[in-house]
């Protein structure tokens, strides 16, 4: 799967990092496990909704969250504004993947801090692209 | 229609009604003409009540669609999960040799390829729930007409009207039509 190896060296990648994967859909963090595992990603943690993720990223410090808005109790809108408003987890890369497709979602998301936006269904490149632009730099 | 069902139906205020009746003192045949109006009228309501068919509905119909979204839902789920064991065991492969690689693989995708035929019974499935909606759709409409139905502002249903405030509030609308749905191209422009 060479075509899916991030730039590691031109981008200065870690790889090594702990990323959050939360979304609801047990199907679509294997999916996304899987494609960050061919990305070169061994540290892929996951949770089923905010809190759940919210308690995690209390825990513990990741490189990168990867969430679905729409999720109970806590969507990814409330997560990414819990994350941006606490002063230990703000700067926390955050890349919203979801099937909420309104310019007005995109909007939100963006001014609540989102690091970038992906609309699913996506593909292991659109992922690819924004890992880089988001952790990359 | 007679005033006094006009004013009960279209629910028009006390001035109305009574600029409508102050000409003159209702005679009895006045009030058995409106009472008469008024029996005809639960007729016709009892009548689009019946054709509604609502016990079928809620016994019959509703349930059966549920239970056919529950096995779409179920072979779905059944169908990833194959395809996406069968890509993993792929991906992990320790083959050593190029003909077992091969072998492997070849196994895989014909697990695959028989994992996707819940696409035709699913398809089937789909399908007359579409029919059940659309006869809920038909007799709901006939019936709307028929009483000249309207909607409440807010919903009868405290808890639907908690999802729904909840849904407005966090902006959960769902997957959209391509037609209505912002590209990934343009959301990338945003994020430049």
């Amino acid at each position: 799967m060479a075509s899916l190896e991030l730039e590691v060296g031109a981008m200065a990648l870690d790889l090594s990092m702990p990323i959050l994967v939360v979304d609801d859909y047990q199907t679509m963090v294997r999916i996304i496990r899987n494609l960050l595992k061919q990305l070169g990603f061994e540290d892929v943690d996951d949770a089923s909704d905010g809190t759940a993720a919210l308690a995690k990223l209390k825990q513990r410090k990741y490189g990168l969250v990867i969430s679905d808005w729409n999720m109970e109790p806590m969507t990814g809108y409330e997560l990414l504004r819990h994350v941006r408003a606490d002063e230990n987890l703000r700067s926390t890369p955050f890349i919203m993947v979801t099937a909420e497709s309104k310019t007005e979602n995109v909007i939100a998301a963006k001014k609540a801090g989102v690091n970038n936006y992906i609309v699913k269904p996506f593909n292991a490149q659109t992922l690819k692209t924004k890992i880089e632009a988001v952790c990359g730099a | 229609m007679a005033p006094v069902l006009a004013q009960a139906l279209t629910g028009a205020a006390p001035a109305e009604s009574a600029a409508m009746t102050r000409h003159a003192e209702p005679t009895i045949a006045t009030i058995v003409r409106e009472l008469a109006a008024v029996a005809d009228y639960i007729a016709h309501l009892n009548q689009e009540i019946g054709a509604l068919r609502a016990n079928e509905l809620c016994r019959e119909r509703i349930p059966s669609a549920h239970h056919e979204l529950d096995h779409v839902v179920d072979a779905t789920a059944s169908a990833t999960n194959i395809i996406m064991n069968a890509a993993e065991e792929i991906l992990g492969s320790d083959s050593t040799s190029l003909e077992d690689y091969r072998d492997q693989v070849e196994a895989r995708v014909l697990t695959i390829f028989e994992a996707c035929s819940f696409q035709d019974i699913t398809g089937q499935r789909i399908s007359r729930v579409a029919e059940a909606l659309s006869q809920l759709e038909k007799r709901l409409s006939r019936f709307v007409a028929a009483v000249n139905a309207r909607d409440l502002a807010t919903p009868p249903d405290c808890e639907e009207a908690q999802r729904q405030a909840r849904r407005e509030t966090l902006l959960l609308h769902g997957p959209q039509d391509a037609d209505e749905a912002i590209a990934q191209d343009d959301i990338d422009k945003l994020f430049g």
